[in-house]
């Protein structure tokens, strides 16, 4: 222990060491973005293209790029054994019959062991400091106004509630004081096709 | 035989009727306060129900309306439409969706998907719910994905065994990328070849013990 | 501290993407907890972690295979919050406004914190950290709660191990300073 480390430097230390919980959803989507930058580096086709919108560009150099682009796309389509790195990556569908939707053939996903799929506890977070009242109504509780009040956390605080949702898409709104029905700030939005105007998506993840 | 049959016809139509005289008592039409929305919403009900609609979506789309001031006309034509989309649904996702699958189904015809998209999710995964892949499917195309390049892009990671939360995560980067200015399409495929260079190309292979009809 | 088996930044740095996915499942609550408790903030945070991960992807081919690993991330990670606590500071008008209290933002326990510790206790711990210079609240969050050597934080930050050690030592003044008073406030 060192000198500088006494009772309220440890204190301190432990309200700060408090881990978060693993976050599969954060993990992928680090994963992801991780990912996209690797595809956003410029590539062979993207350098081909600045060099197009410069200037100097003429039909004769396009040629030239043509005859340079087929050799590319040659070399590149591993018709000399050296196939892209990015294989796995490129779509299986590729080449096969448009219109219908193909699937590859064989593949069968496997059944799952459970016949129920199981809501699950999703927290709601909606900042609405004047508010008397704020009422969740979507999908996951049939727009009944009555099912899920949210609850102030602290004297001031946000309003929140927790529902249960099961995997998949849903659509929400806060309805606040009775009378306005607000859309989620903190999520994305859809335009409801029916009734007009926009509505928060909530995305579930099986766990 | 002819009495057994005529005991089973006898014994539907009274469930119907019963259960079509429970959805015209179901409590929650007092939430209606205007008389004449909620006498529109109960025939709706009754006749959504007979033709074999149960009275959760139906009721759900109802109140959504009454909460969004919704007008009576409205909310009788959102209604019928959320009936013709389901037994559409139906027909695409068979032959045994489950009720999630068929609302999220009806949902995504709503919104544009094709029914031959999800004639092809069913066909690659008869044996477990797809509720969370029409999910996908629907919002990608909410967010003005072409519904083609969408459904493509989502069948090939479910033939690639993508998981729930990376086709989560995929559904809100597209999202992301495109409030940030990106075109839908290149925010599809930045994002969609992102996930799949994590994932094995799809084995030819039929894996263990798909079912044909699973649910009971 | 744990660190994570040797081999999986090695193989990782060979190009075996599911030794990253690894790293990225090992390291992702810890590099949360280290920028969250730098920038006091939970969007920048996760922009912070999610940044340096690309950016670690990147660099791999810079990797030593006989280096340590987590000073390595340390470094970068450090470096990614600095630069964004600097786009921070011009924003701050943004930043201030309709921002999730961290409590309900983090999936922790601040209540039970608050239980053990009084009411006001991990807002003024939060507050107390937000008023050292950046780089004493570096030093000081590498050295008592991500529990580094201070060689590592030289690693990690650049900076010589005497003006670390003065930098930890202030800021362990300056928070002792201002908890003392909630400490017996609160009567622990």
């Amino acid at each position: 222990m060192e000198l500088e480390r006494d009772e309220t430097i440890e204190r301190v230390a432990q309200t700060l060491a408090v881990l978060p919980p693993r976050d599969a959803q954060a993990v992928s989507r680090v994963m992801t973005a991780v990912h996209a930058h690797q595809a956003q580096r410029p590539s062979r086709l993207t350098l081909v293209m600045e060099w197009m919108r410069q200037p100097s560009f003429s039909v004769a150099s396009a040629g030239a790029l043509a005859a340079a682009a087929l050799v590319l796309g040659f070399f590149s389509r591993g018709a000399f054994g050296n196939a892209g790195s990015d294989q796995s990556a490129r779509s299986t569908l590729e080449g096969q019959p448009t219109g219908e939707f193909p699937i590859p053939a064989g593949v069968v996903l496997p059944a799952s062991n459970s016949h129920e799929v199981r809501a699950l506890p999703v927290s709601l977070v909606f900042d609405a400091r004047n508010a008397k009242s704020v009422v969740v109504v979507g999908d996951f509780n049939g727009w009944d106004d009555s099912k899920t009040p949210m609850v102030r956390y602290g004297k001031d605080g946000p309003w929140t509630a927790t529902v249960l949702a099961k995997p998949g898409r849903h659509v929400y709104a806060f309805l606040v004081d009775g009378t306005t029905l607000v859309a989620d700030p903190r999520a994305p939005r859809t335009k409801d096709l029916d009734y007009g105007g926009d509505a928060s998506v909530l995305m579930v993840t099986p766990p | 035989m002819n009495f057994i049959r005529s005991c089973a016809t006898v014994a539907a139509l009274v469930v119907a009727v019963a259960s079509t005289a429970s959805a015209q008592q179901d409590a929650r039409l007092t939430l209606i306060r205007d008389d004449a929305t909620r006498e529109v919403v109960r025939q709706q009900l009754g006749g959504a129900l007979s033709r074999g609609v149960p009275v959760e979506p139906m009721m759900a789309k109802a109140l959504e309306g009454v909460a969004k001031r919704a007008s009576t006309k409205s909310i009788r034509a959102a209604m019928a439409r959320l009936e013709e989309n389901w037994h559409r649904a139906a027909k695409a996702l068979a032959p045994n969706p489950t009720d999630d699958e068929l609302g999220a189904g009806a949902d995504a015809l709503q919104q544009n998907v094709p029914e031959s998209a999800l004639r092809s999710l069913r066909k690659l995964a008869p044996g477990r719910s797809i509720a969370l892949e029409i999910g996908v499917l629907t919002q990608l195309v909410a967010r003005n994905v072409e519904p083609g390049q969408a459904s493509k892009m989502v069948l090939e990671l479910m033939a690639r065994k993508a998981t729930g939360t990376q086709l989560t995560a995929l559904s809100s980067a597209v999202q992301e990328d495109v409030e940030a200015g990106l075109a839908p399409a290149m925010a599809l495929d930045l994002r969609g070849r992102g996930i799949m260079s994590l994932l094995p190309p799809p084995s030819a292979v039929s894996t263990l013990n798909p079912r044909s009809t699973p649910r009971p | 501290m744990t660190e994570i088996d040797p081999s999986v930044p090695i193989r990782a740095q060979r190009g075996d993407e599911q030794a990253f996915l690894e790293i990225v499942e090992f390291y992702y609550p810890r590099c949360l907890r280290f920028a969250r408790n730098m920038m006091g903030n939970e969007q920048d945070a996760e922009e912070a972690v999610q940044d340096s991960f690309v950016r670690v992807h990147d660099s791999f081919p810079r990797f030593r295979e006989e280096a340590r690993f987590d000073p390595w991330l340390f470094r970068i990670l450090a470096n990614r919050c600095r630069t964004l606590l600097a786009r921070a500071k011009r924003h701050r008008e943004l930043i201030e406004y309709g921002e999730v209290p961290l409590a309900i933002a983090s999936a922790a326990s601040p209540i039970e914190l608050e239980e053990e510790f009084g009411t006001d206790w991990a807002e003024e711990v939060r507050i107390g950290l937000e008023t050292l210079p950046a780089e004493q609240r570096e030093a000081f969050l590498l050295r008592h709660v991500e529990d580094l050597s201070y060689e590592d934080i030289a690693v990690i930050t650049g900076a010589g191990l005497s003006a670390l050690r003065m930098r930890v030592k202030r800021a362990c003044d300056t928070l002792r300073i201002r908890l003392t008073e909630v400490e017996r406030r609160n009567g622990t």
